[in-house]
């Protein structure tokens, strides 16, 4: 069988080459060993040994011509073998006949979409043997398609329709796509869009050094919160802080005092900024793009770090609870989350209409948390650090300082507005008294 | 019924009795003094040698199969020996009369008949003849391994030659007769007049019957002898071989030298049981077997028990037998009387039979009276009655030591030659004529009434505009069918046609119409309604060296010829040794509209069984060029032909049927319409439904489909599908045959294994439910349709915008019908 006689490909990035010399003529008889012909890339010249003995059987290009790497540029094998298969893809005649082809083949299949999902490792992949096969050689990521065939099946329409709905590629960049899994891009960098290895994101480090996980459920829904929330209001955070003897001294007193409920730091922030939103309803209330919802009673919602994922209940009418009804509320919520018992009800971001996100206790200093929307505004609690502070009478020294930062929606609030909200945050913090 | 008998109501219907005439029983009562007249000295020694013979050579292989060994020799032979102690005086009084050019047949017991009749050839043959015989056979090889260290002259050398051939084939050597695939029970020399022996019971009923016919049409001399046992006469087939061979015509309607009966004896030897059962008391009513001849024709077929135990009577029995066929007063049933001492095979334990009754018979033994008669007459002395046992057991430890040699009688190499018996399976003759003589025919071709009249037609089924001649102008299918066969008719002497139906009406499908003008009575007539018979006695016809058309009418008449479609006809070809070929072209036509028993497609049954050949032809161009391939061939064709189509009209060949001879090979499918989206392979009638299908898939989805006619199954080349599916990527496959063990099914499976990787769906069969053959108004719902076709792509295959199916092809369905066997 006659053999092609390939531009040989010359590292990962070249993508063609400059033929430079044939030494042999078509018709002359070649030796294993024989010097073929001779090329360049920009950066050096190369000479081609024969592979095999066998006869020269055709010659596709000339000296000066630019060859992608790995493209047939003769064939060689025995006298009078037919070469007819070899010269595709170097001849624009021939080009022009597989394509009248396909759209012919278009007429059984015209309603074959393309549908690419994404691959999911151990998932079964039901293909024929053909489309299999054209697959591979095509290098089309069959693992992505959605199959039009019996069953799901992705059969060769698929692999056509995939192909008619991608630009070419050079027969490196396939070679490159083939090695390193990858999808072919939509757009390429070459003539009329084909793609070349120079258009592939691929990572020569890691390779395919990864695993492919489907999402669960609960992070499909954060994802998806999460991004709308980022799409669809304008947001900014302001960072403050606030003295936190106060709050230290009176959990200090929580700890000494025997019988009473174990009232936490956060509690105790919570507790402080039920008693700002009642004095800022404007950042107690849902944004809904041509109208505010206000409401009258603080519904609080906390953010709780699962084993499942963020999960954020609200408590209700929460201003109506004493210090220690809120902490054993919390501690209520925060456990049936954990347990995954919660009603789902309360977890809906329009249950709560202010929510406070503590990374305190994590070390945080200071973040940027996400507004569940419609709230207009959430804070985000940071660890206390101490800081240098005028004690008075020329005297200073270092005093623990609570990080907040209130992210708000400037949409529903002017940045004024939320700047005293969030020193009032701060002013109640430092003057907190509780009962226990 | 041919119109020259006259039916007369008036003398059918009158009162009378049928008087049979007497069957004489054991009526032989010479002495020995008394026939020496009849016999030379010679010829008493001869008798008495050549039962010594057969006696030495069944006890040697009775010692090897219960003692591992015989003189002293050791050896095993795992295969079977079936042995006839106590029958020689029966073997070689049949034999005693019959030349090289008288033909037996026998069966599973047989080994005493070969040496009986082998050695009544080397009496009769001259020295030149049987070193000819020797000579030619296989090419010298056994006369070669005989001849070292032979003394004596060209007879005993000959002797050498039968016993060694025998026994290298019993014990499966390549330097037996048959080189070794025939076996014990299949054992046979042609050269001597020894043809098959039948391991199947009365296996030989119907076959030996077309060997007579053989002799009768070709005007060939000697008689045929079939040789079966007391049991046999219970088989079907034995019965259909006994109406075969008395129908009225041969004396009421055959002409000139043809006239007159089939010179055949049915033998029966009688050893009065069949295996364990004791046919007389036992299995069987008629008595004395002899009684069996009363029933089937005028002549009671001058039936007659002869006491086997004594060989000068059954020697006597065929000197007037042999006479009555001479006179052409066949066919003659003999009723041989005969025991055996040993078991059926080496297993048996005699439990069915008293000590007493084997000793009783073991007193009267044949040799030993025999031999006491010929002391008493003085022909020969004690001590020369010892000298030839001597003599005999020498030749047996000779042709044992000889036979058992590996280096002189090697079993075939499998090894070094995979293929041999493959290569044996068919031989691949093309010959115009089996033997080379005038043809006998009524008048000249181009006078017959048929030939003119297709002479008319137009062999293109549509005109320069593309518009269908009217059904009647076209030539049809079965004119294809005609013209292939009369015209071998013209070249073949030897070729003759039967079936029912197949003279005067012209075969049930009109597709013989004209051969009765154009054909005497021995080349073309009609038979009994009797199938084994019409395949045994083809089988028969052929083996000895004639062409021969049997034809079934329906395919589901299969059945009635089982044992010769599946076990005879397929195999003798390969278990002679390629000594013997099967010209033999069974016309099966394939039926609707008829229900049940009359509308199925039985290719697959056929083509499961190695050694036949299967064609099934759907359009007039492929039915002629297949027919003249099938009856140029040396092999058994199986040609099945559908009814739906003998009037089709040829569609696809460029310039329509040539009028001139010419031939299709065997195994080449045909595309009957190009395309490159899906490929459907039919086989027989459902091609027209496929191109259906096609056209509807172009015109309602926009795909191009391949039709490939398989034309043959059995060879069949699977490089044009495979070049098919290169392009199309899916196949469908259909047939009228019950879609359960389909022959689709194993061509879905060889594809499947050939082009796995050209598949876009796995190959989807669509053929008959797995039910009854519903009635003709109900049959779209069995056959299968065009709307089958296109459901089962949808399903399987690639799924059609906006198709709506109305046939279930779903996996659940197909799992549903396969858990209820439906």
């Amino acid at each position: 069988m006659a053999n092609a006689i390939i531009m040989p490909r010359q590292g990962q990035s070249v993508e063609s080459c400059i033929f430079t010399e044939w030494y042999k003529q078509a018709g002359d008889t070649i030796q294993k060993g024989d010097i073929l012909f001779a090329y360049e890339t920009d950066k050096a010249s190369f000479e081609q040994e024969a592979e095999e003995d066998g006869v020269l059987l055709a010659t596709f290009c000339e000296a000066g011509d630019e060859i992608p790497v790995l493209q047939n540029i003769g064939v060689i094998g025995k006298e009078g073998e037919d070469i007819s298969t070899f010269q595709e893809g170097n001849s624009s005649t021939e080009d022009e006949d597989v394509q009248t082809e396909v759209v012919e083949e278009k007429s059984e299949q015209a309603d074959v979409k393309v549908v690419l999902k994404e691959s999911v490792e151990g998932e079964k992949i039901k293909i024929s043997p053909r489309a299999k096969k054209m697959a591979e050689a095509e290098v089309v990521p069959f693992q992505k398609l959605e199959g039009s065939g019996p069953e799901g099946r992705i059969i060769v329409r698929d692999i056509e329709a995939y192909l008619a709905s991608v630009p070419k590629t050079t027969p490196l960049a396939k070679e490159v796509i083939k090695a390193e899994g990858l999808a072919t891009p939509e757009q390429g960098s070459g003539l009329g869009g084909t793609v070349k290895a120079a258009d592939l994101s691929t990572n020569p480090v890691y390779a395919s050094d990864f695993e492919i996980k489907k999402l669960p459920n609960i992070r499909k829904l954060i994802a998806k919160a999460m991004h709308a929330s980022l799409q669809n209001s304008a947001q900014l955070t302001h960072h403050l802080g606030a003295d936190a003897r106060r709050l230290l001294e009176l959990r200090k007193q929580v700890k000494a005092t025997e019988g009473a409920p174990n009232i936490t730091i956060n509690d105790m922030v919570c507790f402080a900024v039920i008693k700002a939103l009642k004095q800022f309803p404007d950042a107690n209330a849902h944004f809904l793009g041509d109208s505010v919802k206000y409401f009258n009673k603080v519904h609080l919602g906390l953010a709780v770090d699962t084993d499942r994922g963020l999960m954020v209940p609200a408590i209700k009418n929460a201003d109506d609870l004493s210090i220690s009804g809120l902490s054993s509320q919390f501690k209520e919520v925060a456990e049936s989350c954990r347990q995954g018992s919660v009603d789902p009800e309360l977890l809906s971001s329009e249950a709560a209409s202010f929510t406070v996100s503590n990374l305190g206790n994590y070390g945080v200093e200071m973040f940027t948390p996400v507004i569940n929307l419609p709230q207009v505004a959430i804070l985000g609690v940071n660890t206390i650090v101490p800081r240098p502070a005028d004690l008075g009478g020329g005297a200073y020294g270092f005093v623990p300082y609570m990080g907040l930062s209130l992210t708000y929606d400037h949409q529903a609030l002017d940045g004024g507005l939320a700047t005293r909200f969030l020193k009032q945050i701060a002013i109640e913090i430092e003057n907190l008294t509780i009962d226990f | 019924m041919p119109k020259t008998q006259f039916i007369d109501p008036a003398k059918v219907r009158q009162a009378s009795k049928i008087k049979f005439k007497d069957i004489p029983v054991n009526q032989y009562d010479k002495s020995i003094e008394e026939e020496k007249v009849n016999f030379t000295k010679e010829q008493f020694i001869d008798i008495y040698h050549d039962m010594v013979l057969i006696r030495e050579f069944e006890t040697m292989l009775n010692e090897i199969k219960i003692k591992g060994e015989y003189q002293g020799v050791s050896y095993n032979h795992p295969g079977p020996a079936h042995l006839s102690i106590g029958q020689e005086s029966a073997a070689v009084g049949m034999a005693y009369h019959l030349d090289e050019k008288d033909f037996i047949f026998g069966s599973h017991r047989s080994h005493g008949e070969i040496l009986a009749k082998g050695m009544s050839a080397i009496h009769k043959m001259d020295d030149a003849a049987l070193t000819e015989v020797m000579k030619n056979f296989f090419d010298g090889t056994i006369l070669k391994i005989v001849s070292e260290n032979h003394q004596g002259d060209l007879k005993s050398l000959a002797r050498r030659f039968l016993v060694y051939g025998t026994l290298a084939e019993v014990f499966a050597r390549e330097t037996g007769f048959n080189k070794g695939l025939g076996g014990s029970m299949h054992a046979f020399f042609t050269p001597f007049g020894v043809y098959p022996n039948n391991a199947i019971v009365g296996g030989s009923g119907d076959i030996a019957v077309g060997a007579a016919l053989y002799k009768k049409v070709n005007q060939k001399d000697g008689i045929v002898v079939a040789n079966i046992g007391d049991a046999s006469m219970a088989c079907g087939p034995v019965w259909e071989g006994l109406s075969f061979a008395s129908m009225d015509q041969f004396e009421q309607l055959w002409e000139g030298a043809y006239k007159g009966g089939l010179p055949i004896i049915f033998n029966i030897m009688n050893n009065q049981y069949g295996m364990g059962g004791q046919t007389c008391g036992e299995t069987m009513g008629y008595d004395i077997a002899a009684r069996i001849g009363a029933g089937v024709n005028r002549d009671s077929m001058h039936a007659e028990r002869v006491d086997g135990y004594n060989p000068l009577a059954v020697i006597d029995a065929y000197k007037r037998k042999m006479e009555l066929l001479k006179d052409k007063k066949g066919p003659v049933l003999l009723d041989v009387l005969t025991y055996r001492y040993s078991g059926h095979s080496p297993s048996d334990a005699s439990s069915y039979r008293s000590k007493e009754e084997v000793e009783a018979w073991e007193n009267q033994d044949c040799i030993t009276s025999y031999a006491k008669e010929l002391l008493a007459a003085g022909i020969l002395s004690n001590d020369e009655l010892e000298a030839i046992k001597a003599d005999v057991t020498e030749l047996m430890k000779y042709s044992m030591t000889l036979a058992i040699d590996d280096e002189v009688s090697p079993r075939m190499d499998l090894v070094k030659h995979p293929e041999i018996i493959g290569e044996m399976m068919f031989s691949e003759g093309s010959v115009d004529k089996m033997e080379d003589r005038p043809v006998e025919v009524n008048h000249p071709m181009e006078e017959n009434p048929r030939v003119k009249q297709i002479a008319k037609k137009e062999r293109f089924a549509f005109d320069s505009k593309g518009k269908p001649f009217s059904k009647i102008k076209q030539y049809q299918l079965r004119d294809g069918l005609f013209e292939a066969i009369v015209d071998r008719f013209y070249k073949d002497p030897t070729l003759v046609a039967y079936g029912e139906e197949n003279r005067d009406w012209g075969g049930a499908f009109a597709v013989y119409r004209g051969l009765t003008e154009a054909l005497p009575y021995q080349r073309l007539f009609n038979s009994p309604i009797s199938e084994a018979s019409i395949i045994g006695t083809a089988i028969g016809y052929a083996m000895c060296g004639g062409r021969v058309i049997p034809e079934i009418m329906y395919c589901d008449f299969l059945g009635r010829c089982g044992d010769e479609v599946f076990n005879q006809l397929p195999k003798w070809q390969a278990m002679s040794g390629n000594v013997i070929k099967m010209p033999v072209v069974i016309r099966v036509s394939v039926g609707s509209k008829y229900g049940a028993q009359h509308s199925q497609d039985w290719s697959s049954l056929v083509a499961h069984i190695p050694g036949l050949k299967v064609c099934f032809p759907a359009t007039p161009f492929d039915a002629k060029g297949l027919m003249n391939t099938a009856l140029q061939g040396t092999d058994p064709v199986i040609f099945f032909e559908s009814q739906r189509i003998y009037d089709i009209g040829e569609q696809f060949h460029d310039g329509g049927v040539p009028e001139e001879y010419y031939e299709i090979p065997f195994g080449e499918p045909d595309v009957k319409l190009e395309g490159k989206d899906i490929t459907i392979l039919s086989i027989g009638a459902t091609v027209y439904r496929a191109l259906e299908a096609a056209k509807e898939l172009e015109e309602k989805y926009g795909m191009s489909a391949e039709v490939i006619d398989a034309r043959s199954i059995v060879p069949f080349n699977y490089e044009p599908v495979i070049e098919s599916l290169k392009k199309t990527g899916r196949i469908v496959l259909t047939s009228d045959a019950n879609e359960r063990g389909s022959f689709l099914k194993d061509m879905a499976q060889r594809i499947t294994e050939l082009a796995f990787d050209e598949l876009d769906a796995p190959p989807v069969v669509v053929g008959s439910r797995n039910w009854i053959t519903p009635a003709y108004e109900l049959e779209d719902y069995f056959f299968p349709t065009k709307e089958w076709l296109i459901d089962a792509i949808h399903e399987k295959i690639v799924p059609l915008n906006g198709h709506t199916v109305l046939n279930n092809f779903t996996n659940a369905e197909i799992i549903r019908r396969s858990k209820l066997g439906i």
